[in-house]
């Protein structure tokens, strides 16, 4: 492909690699052990808890940990290359080691949102077919539903302070036992992580070079994750995410982003590292670089973060919008913000433009807004760092085409809307067990993302909406989005969500959903607002004040659930 | 009233409590302080102008002995307990501020609780060994100080010696309820109503004062909730230790008395208080989806 193709190139840094030909490494697993040995005694990973409760782990635990994990899974479990493991905790020191060792033992990852109820478990069971499950203790209560249609025949249990010093252990494991009541009693057969663990070294000793027969069964192009989505369309399907994907991915997003040194770097994760963003990123990424991750295992209330910004010098970290807005609104941060942070990735969905100037202007940092899919690994798109663009999910990453397409599938011409489509080492192989579905989404090697887009003169992208979100208002395309940023920026707005209804002069008519910041903002007063910086046909026809937006898992707000309500409303 | 032994563990319960007070700070929480004085204003005006004001009208009205108005009047002069932490917890006040106004109101009293106690005992007439008091709030300083070192050198030493400290706060009440309670049981059927008043009552007029000052100061409600419950909730274990340290013989086991009725009777009305709270306002924690877990 030529510079013209592609004339994002010219944005990337002197150092950027223009195209990645193939990744560095095989397999996930390969990439693993190698990192751990150049990385060796530097902290890995380390769990904080909200009261600074904590345990790290280094290069060289997890890799040697999560190699008799591995073994575990092979010649304990019984398990072959290919079988799916399914993974359910939080963000804590158990996560990093079964995700390594599932990888290293050539088996299939499957995440699993751990909040999840027993019902959207058992379909995703069914639907995956796990061979063997990593779960935390608090949500082992629901295996047994959750089990009607798949039963899973090995089941690992593990807790929030796994492999923390024994007296935080200890304490956190009562508190939650006691005052929290949050564990309940596990009736079926399992066995404990650090159990398994301790029974793969065992049996470690007795074999030879296993791990490196595990590895050569598997061929890079093998699916490493069913990475679930679809929360915000309907259906839930597995993402095949194959080692090529995921490595390549990884390798693309973390050439846009500079100024890292390795074996320096101090990385939050406050989002769930089930989310393909977290998991690609903060896990891997940073993993590649010897950075030190710090691992929030619940960020709700956010004054959860406060000990881990307080005890380590945080320099990245990444978010989703309402994340960021919620920091910009915390006295505790505005007062002391991290001052070792170089700067922060968005990504997951749309950053607002208010949020992201005021983050800028609490942290004096940028927020880099990127973008993607959980069929592309996630990463298509990222801001290069020094050349951001406001409301822009900045230019592509290395060998990875992104265009703007009409509903035949042409090219529209420069600075006009149209449906993004990319194509890339990233892209998933399919959904798993549904051939319609993938044909349906990847058409001659293209993606369909169904999120409308623009692409300014230079090569960078703006997402203008998703597709099925956009509003016909008497003939004219309404951007949801756009008049969320509009409304967003009102100073007595905390949030707000914006969908079509049907009305019967115009068609639909634009209708907004705001949870106030400031008690005193009235109807009349926002629309009158939105006059001021909206045509007429934009402005919101309805507006109506709640105490809080439906959402999901990652904090993206469901308009689907919005709409949904209004049918139902509509309907009687 | 107080053993030796008795006297050895309440001193070494005192250092656990406020080494586990600096473990959980560090020097940006004074940055913070100072960066936002307001909020902090309003908790030092709350503790060492409403409570010693509410100590003195209690000791000069009440039908009590000199004794018993010395202890309520040292009762009222405390700095915030720990305890009032946990409180601001389950209310879903704003904990940050809470340990904050704890711990300044501790440093601050070093300076404050003799002026205000002898100016108060002055105008009742009453004797007050101020320098006993000033030595033994300096030294309570230390383990402060060793707290915030322990965190900083290790994040999980500081965050256990949080725990243990705040955990003593509560087991120092079932202490007083083993060990003083069986002794001098006797004592406590003896005691007229008016000590069992003050003792209570004072701690109540202080989540009221606490609670309408911040109101009308127009704080936020949370803040408002912490205000109250870190002006009603005193550091009981720490008047309990000032007067074993610094009285002597049976006036120092009924000045005592004051303290001991307080931090029984504390523990029951918080808890009452931070239930009402709790159904008063829950909704103003930011909300974020379940999912971000």
């Amino acid at each position: 492909m030529l510079d013209q193709d592609r004339p994002w190139t010219a944005f990337y840094g002197p150092s950027v690699r223009k195209t990645i030909d193939a990744p560095k490494y095989r397999t996930i697993g390969d990439f693993i052990s190698a990192t751990a040995d150049t990385f060796g005694d530097l902290p890995a990973f380390t769990a904080c808890l909200p009261n600074g409760m904590n345990g790290t782990l280094t290069y060289r635990q997890a890799d040697d940990m999560s190699d008799a994990l591995a073994v575990y899974l092979r010649e304990v479990a019984g398990l072959k290359a290919g079988d799916r493991v399914a993974i359910q905790v939080p963000n804590c020191l158990a996560y990093p080691i079964a995700a390594m060792a599932i990888f290293k033992a050539g088996c299939v990852l499957v995440n699993i949102n751990p909040l999840y109820t027993a019902e959207e478990m058992a379909k995703q069971f069914v639907d995956s077919e796990p061979a063997a499950i990593v779960i935390v203790d608090m949500f082992a209560d629901k295996l047994i539903e959750a089990m009607k249609g798949h039963p899973i025949p090995n089941v690992i249990v593990t807790r929030v302070a796994e492999f923390l010093p024994a007296l935080p252990k200890m304490i956190v494991g009562a508190v939650q036992k006691y005052w929290d009541k949050s564990i309940h009693p596990i009736v079926m057969p399992h066995v404990r992580l650090p159990d398994a663990v301790n029974a793969g070294h065992a049996k470690q000793q007795s074999l030879h070079n296993s791990l490196e027969t595990y590895r050569s069964d598997i061929d890079p192009d093998d699916v490493a994750c069913l990475q679930y989505t679809g929360g915000t369309t309907g259906v839930s399907k597995g993402a095949m995410l194959t080692h090529t994907n995921i490595l390549m991915n990884m390798e693309q997003t973390m050439e846009l982003i500079p100024n890292l040194e390795k074996g320096k770097e101090v990385a939050l994760t406050a989002l769930p590292l089930y989310h393909i963003f977290a998991f690609t990123v903060n896990f891997l990424g940073f993993y590649s670089i010897g950075a030190r991750n710090i691992l929030i295992p619940n960020p709700r209330p956010l004054s959860n973060l406060k000990r881990a910004f307080e005890n380590y010098k945080i320099t990245w970290m990444s978010g989703v919008n309402t994340l960021f807005n919620g920091l910009n609104g915390e006295v505790w941060f505005q007062d002391t913000p991290p001052k070792h942070l170089k700067f922060a990735s968005a990504g997951g969905m749309a950053l607002q433009g208010v949020v992201a100037e005021r983050w800028e202007a609490v942290t004096g940092k940028t927020v880099l807004e990127g973008y993607g899919l959980t069929e592309s690994s996630p990463v298509l798109t990222f801001n290069p760092f020094g050349k951001t663009r406001l409301n822009s999910i900045g230019v592509p990453v290395p060998s990875t085409d992104v265009r703007c397409v009409d509903e035949d599938g042409k090219d529209v011409p420069q600075g006009e809307a149209g449906e993004l489509i990319a194509k890339g080492p990233q892209i998933m192989k399919g959904y798993w067990n549904k051939p319609e579905e993938t044909a349906k989404t990847i058409q001659n090697g293209w993606l369909l993302t169904g999120d409308i887009g623009v692409m300014d003169a230079d090569g960078y992208f703006r997402v203008v909406d998703r597709k099925k979100d956009m509003i016909l208002v008497s003939g004219f395309n309404v951007y949801p989005n756009e008049i969320e940023d509009v409304i967003a920026a009102h100073p007595g707005v905390e949030e707000v969500a914006v969908i079509g209804v049907p009305d019967g002069a115009s068609g639909e008519a634009v209708k907004a959903f705001i949870v106030k910041r400031d008690q005193s903002l009235n109807k009349d007063a926002l629309r009158a607002y939105c006059k001021e910086h909206l045509t007429a046909y934009k402005v919101p026809k309805a507006v109506e004040f709640r105490d809080e937006l439906p959402k999901s898992n990652v904090g993206k707000i469901l308009r689907k659930d919005l709409r949904a309500e209004e049918k139902m409303k509509a309907e009687g | 009233m107080v053993g030796p032994l008795e006297q050895a563990i309440l001193a070494l319960m005192i250092f656990v409590i406020m080494l586990g007070m600096g473990a959980s700070l560090t020097p940006r929480d004074f940055t913070l302080a100072l960066k936002r004085p307001y909020g902090l204003m309003i908790g030092v005006v709350s503790q060492y102008g409403f409570m010693p004001l509410i100590g003195f009208i209690l000791a000069s009205t009440l039908p009590v002995s000199d004794p018993i108005k010395i202890g309520i009047l040292i009762m009222a002069c405390m700095p915030g307990g720990t305890t009032s932490n946990i409180f601001t917890y389950f209310s879903k006040g704003n904990l940050a501020l809470s340990v904050l106004m704890t711990v300044t109101s501790t440093v601050f009293g070093v300076i404050l609780i003799p002026i205000v106690l002898v100016l108060y005992a002055g105008a009742l007439d009453l004797d007050i060994p101020r320098e006993n008091i000033i030595a033994t709030l300096v030294l309570l300083l230390v383990p402060v100080a060793i707290g915030m070192v322990l965190r900083k050198f290790n994040a999980n030493v500081g965050a256990v010696t949080e725990f243990m400290g705040s955990m003593l706060a509560i087991f120092f009440i079932l202490f007083l309820i083993v060990s003083w309670i069986p002794r001098n049981w006797e004592f406590l059927l003896t005691t007229t109503w008016a000590t069992y008043f003050g003792s209570i009552v004072l701690g109540l007029f202080g989540f009221a004062l606490g609670y309408g000052f911040s109101i009308l100061l127009r704080l936020h409600p949370r803040n408002a909730r912490t205000v109250a419950l870190e002006t009603g909730i005193q550091n009981g274990p720490l008047a309990i230790a000032i007067i074993a340290f610094t009285f002597a013989g049976t006036e120092a086991q009924s000045i005592m008395a004051v303290p001991v009725l307080y931090s029984l009777f504390i523990v029951i009305t918080s808890t009452m208080v931070t239930f009402w709270f709790r159904r008063v306002n829950t909704a103003n924690e930011q909300p974020l989806p379940n999912g971000l877990l």
